[in-house]
């Protein structure tokens, strides 16, 4: 017997005409759906996303094949993932059906779905359906009955299961109908090939042929109806995300990671600074609220949401998303509120998992930048003396800036105004040069690089802070004060190679100064470090010890070095026992944002929770290698009871005491 | 409604200061300069009272002083206030409070301002004379140390700290000098569109020779850092080792284990 199905078995070929009427309306809706949402998009500021559009159709494609930023979330990632898979087949399968019944037949009698080629279609369609059918049902379970904390469930979530679970199961049963009627029995070889259907088609084997091709009638018509309200409800539920989020694939942030716009304060015919109204963002950043499918996952990494502070970057998004739609005119410092605004640390770990590509950090620091640059707003008085500080003495402390090159104390460190021919140029932050713990981590550096042979010099009292705390608080000013001094600075000593302690100073200089002229080769010590051990320039004599690694968020991150800081300590004799959150999911130290100079008053202390996952690891060593983090932790420790179990020390620390001579 | 509000430059207190060559007053070479504290809360206020009388009032800032002093009227001008006299003098750290009083006054003598801003003190030199000689050589009413101000149809009340945290309240009505202290309230920060409008605001620069009539009533003859005391030792490290030193401490410096 042949193997194949009649199309419009039981219906008719006369229902084309107005299957393709009602299409034709669910289409218009769904048309106009999506027409409706420009204007809110349009009210943003322009930005250019579809330059290198060959790359960024590329990445769109293969991040929706592949859906591989969704199942970086294995549980429900890869349920999302089948089901997408899934439900594409059968997307695909039914445009087939559609490309012989209504095209190459129609017009050239020429059918496709026959032979061999028939039961491999049977059976694919079956088994997606099946997948898809499981899967929905797994989500099913997790949406609606073992709820994961935060997840929030909305009408859309309750029309797009019921949906989906009905176009599925009326499609089995509509098989299923057919099949025993045409195959169960008649073609037992075909049915083979359609398994899941056979078994709904044995539900009606024995029906009076009347009443199986009436049910038959009415399923196939209400699975037609239900396909359609699913292409007309995508614009108007979170269905959106199928093309909105895919679009974010597309609008990609192909500049490098945690770049800011820098501000044009020569403009005299600028008037606002920083995000106030929806109309000060782009449109990119409405675009986002339309893109986010509320799956928490920013959520469960923040940081400030973990210890109990306002702040969800989900929450944020979609307000901005609510704004832009029923409240163009609404502050959205105001809607947002200061004290979430204030609570980021600008870690990253939101826009790092984000599965729809969000720019959630630069939101956030947009509206800051509103706050202080329109409002002189501070998130406290501490953070109003240590900027005061800053502009008086270019360090948070307010210390004196010709102290700045004190630590130096013995060494044999160069100061770029009596000799500029050095190797590298050590710049060398605020922490490092006036905090009494982080000059230890300073002069460290200074021994790994003697016994290296490299001579360093460094700014001294030239040397300002590299504005970065500020910016990070959206003090746009001070920070391109800073910056434009220390770039005259060291454009006037030719300097060749800069190497940074600080993670901060390391991206400022290293991305933000080039928007301002800074054009010179930037490193981290860690990989600075790290190549001096490849080239054997440094010699290590490792002595065994345990440890675990945190990785900053500037490093990690915003960096993507992960490995070469953990190579170095395992050159130094360390075995590593990793924290649950590590590399990419790296839980921030809180320091982040501008938040060093700021206490900590909202919820529990980010520091402390930090402390408390390293010493689960059961090693006695916390290692980091970020002023800041260090800072943290020092305190972290105390404050969070794990003295005697834990203590942090620096990468530098471990290395310079290992140096063979 | 005229105002004015005097302003210094001072030295950041966390600066490290030496003497000068001629030992007379500190060298300036290192030091960060900044407004003196309590000419912004006088900043702060005088602007608070141009914004609460409107477009009627016209509020200048005042600094004696060499070029440097700029960078602290381009603050009082970002923090609001509407143009700028700049008294150029590079002797400005050496005069006595007599001298620069008698600068202001000589400019503010024919101006007809109803009320006079100033610090209580200066950070660095800290004479505290300057406000209350200014007011007398020009006749005005006058009150100092305010930690509160209100501003009414020509009368203000002024809340003044005084000895021993008892706080007092005075009226008085313009033309009228008061000098302003810490907890009067919290200045400003600019907002970016201030500092820019800032830059355009005029700023009248007066050579010093042109206004300064007086002479001093009191040189400075000697400046120098107080005779150290034997400070204080702190030791850091392990038990162990700390003992050690204390030991050593002990056997070197005292006779308590000989």
């Amino acid at each position: 017997m042949e193997s194949t199905r009649e199309i419009y078995w039981n219906i008719g070929h006369g229902v084309v005409a107005p299957m393709y009427l009602f299409a034709l309306v669910a289409f218009g809706l769904f048309a106009r759906g999506f027409w409706q949402r420009f204007p809110v998009y349009r009210q943003g500021k322009p930005l250019s996303r579809l330059d290198r559009l060959p790359e960024r159709l590329l990445l769109m494609i293969r991040g929706m094949l592949t859906q591989s930023k969704v199942v970086r979330v294995v549980d429900p990632g890869s349920l999302h993932a089948l089901f997408f898979w899934g439900f594409g087949l059968l997307f695909i399968g039914t445009l087939l059906v559609m490309a012989q019944a209504d095209f190459t037949d129609l017009f050239f009698h020429y059918r496709f779905l026959t032979g061999g080629f028939y039961k491999l279609f049977s059976l694919v369609l079956d088994m997606a359906g099946l997948v898809a059918l499981l899967m929905l049902g797994g989500l099913l379970v997790r949406r609606f009955l073992v709820k994961p904390e935060g997840l929030e469930t909305i009408r859309d979530d309750y029309v797009v299961h019921g949906l989906l679970f009905a176009i599925l199961l009326t499609g089995f049963v509509v098989e299923g109908l057919r099949m025993a009627a045409t195959e169960i029995g008649v073609n037992p070889s075909l049915a083979r090939f359609s398994p899941v259907g056979g078994m709904f088609g044995q539900l009606f084997v024995g029906m009076s042929s009347d009443d199986l091709s009436l049910t038959h009638k009415f399923l196939w018509w209400l699975h037609f109806f239900l396909v359609m309200s699913f292409i007309a409800a995508i614009p108007y539920t979170k269905l959106r995300h199928i093309f909105t989020t895919s679009a974010n694939y597309l609008f990609i942030d192909l500049g490098p990671k945690g770049a800011l716009a820098t501000i044009n304060l020569e403009d005299e015919s600028a008037e606002q600074f920083g995000a106030a109204h929806i109309s000060d963002l782009t449109w990119k950043d409405l675009f986002d609220a339309d893109a986010c499918t509320a799956c928490k996952r920013c959520q469960d990494r923040c940081p400030a949401w973990a210890t109990d502070k306002p702040l969800s970057p989900m929450k944020v998004v979609q307000q901005i998303g609510e704004v832009a739609r029923a409240t163009p005119k609404a502050n959205l410092c105001e809607t947002v509120t200061q004290d979430v605004l204030w609570s980021c640390t600008t870690c990253r770990a939101c826009q790092e998992i984000c599965p729809a590509n969000i720019e959630h950090v630069n939101k956030i620091l947009e509206m800051r930048r509103n706050l202080t640059l329109m409002e002189g707003a501070f998130p406290g008085d501490e953070v109003r003396t240590a900027i005061n500080n800053l502009e008086v003495n270019a360090n948070p402390f307010g210390l004196a800036y010709a102290g700045r090159g004190d630590w130096t104390d013995g060494l044999d460190v160069t100061i770029m105004e009596q000799d500029s021919a050095v190797d590298i140029l050590y710049f060398v932050g605020c922490y490092a040069s006036f905090d009494k713990r982080n000059r230890e981590v300073a002069r460290n550096f200074i021994r790994i690089c003697a016994a290296a042979g490299i001579k360093v010099g460094i700014l001294g009292k030239e040397e300002k802070c590299c504005g970065e705390p500020a910016r990070k608080l959206g003090n746009e000013y001070l920070y391109q004060m800073h910056a434009a001094e220390n770039i005259e600075t060291i454009k006037g000593y030719n300097v060749k190679r800069i190497v940074t302690t600080c993670p901060h100073c390391f991206n400022t200089l290293a991305r933000d100064y080039r928007d301002l002229g800074l054009d010179v080769g930037v490193e981290h010590y860690s990989t600075f470090v790290a190549n001096l051990l490849t080239e054997q320039t440094l010699k290590l004599r490792p002595e065994p010890f345990e440890f675990t690694y945190h990785d900053s968020c500037y490093i990690g991150r915003y960096r993507d070095i992960m490995d070469e800081p953990r190579n170095v300590l395992r050159q130094a004799g360390g075995r590593i026992t990793e924290m649950e959150k590590s590399r990419y999911e790296s839980f921030c130290c809180s320091a982040g944002g501008g938040r060093i100079l700021a206490e900590e008053k909202l919820g529990s202390r980010i520091n402390i929770a930090r402390a408390h996952m390293a010493r689960e690891t059961g090693a006695p060593l916390l290692v980091s290698n970020c002023p800041f983090c260090l800072t943290m932790f020092e305190d972290g420790i105390k404050t969070g009871g794990c003295e005697g179990e834990l203590v942090v020390r620096d990468l530098a620390e471990i290395v310079a005491e290992r140096i063979t001579t | 409604m005229k105002i004015l509000v005097c302003i210094k430059q001072v030295p950041d207190l966390e600066s490290r200061f030496k003497p000068n060559t001629a030992g007379t007053w500190y060298d300036e070479a290192d030091l960060a300069f900044r407004m003196n504290e309590y000419d912004e809360y006088a900043v702060e206020q005088a602007v608070q009272l141009r914004e609460q009388v409107g477009d009627t009032a016209e509020l200048a800032v005042l600094s004696i002083g060499p070029d440097r002093v700029v960078e602290a009227i381009k603050k009082a001008l970002a923090m609001g206030c509407d143009n700028a006299v700049h008294v150029q003098d590079l002797q400005a750290a050496t005069r006595d409070p007599w001298q620069i009083a008698g600068i202001i006054a000589a400019f503010a003598r024919d101006k007809g301002f109803d009320l006079i801003f100033t610090g209580m003190q200066s950070q660095d030199r800290g004479s505290a004379q300057v406000g209350v000689t200014v007011a007398e050589l020009l006749g005005l009413a006058c009150a100092t140390t305010l930690v509160g101000f209100s501003f009414d149809n020509g009368t203000i009340t002024a809340k003044r700290e005084l000895e021993g945290g008892v706080k007092g309240v005075v009226k008085l009505s313009t033309p009228a000098l008061v000098t302003c202290q810490l907890g009067l309230n919290i200045p400003r920060y600019p907002t970016l569109p201030n500092i820019m409008k800032a830059k355009k605001k005029e700023i009248t620069v007066i050579p010093v020779a042109e206004i300064l009539k007086e002479e001093a009533l009191a040189t400075t003859e000697k400046f120098y850092p107080p005779a150290k005391k034997g400070g204080g030792m702190v030791l850091e490290g392990d038990m162990g080792d700390l003992v050690d030193k204390v030991i050593g401490i002990l056997k070197e410096k005292t006779a308590v284990l000989r």
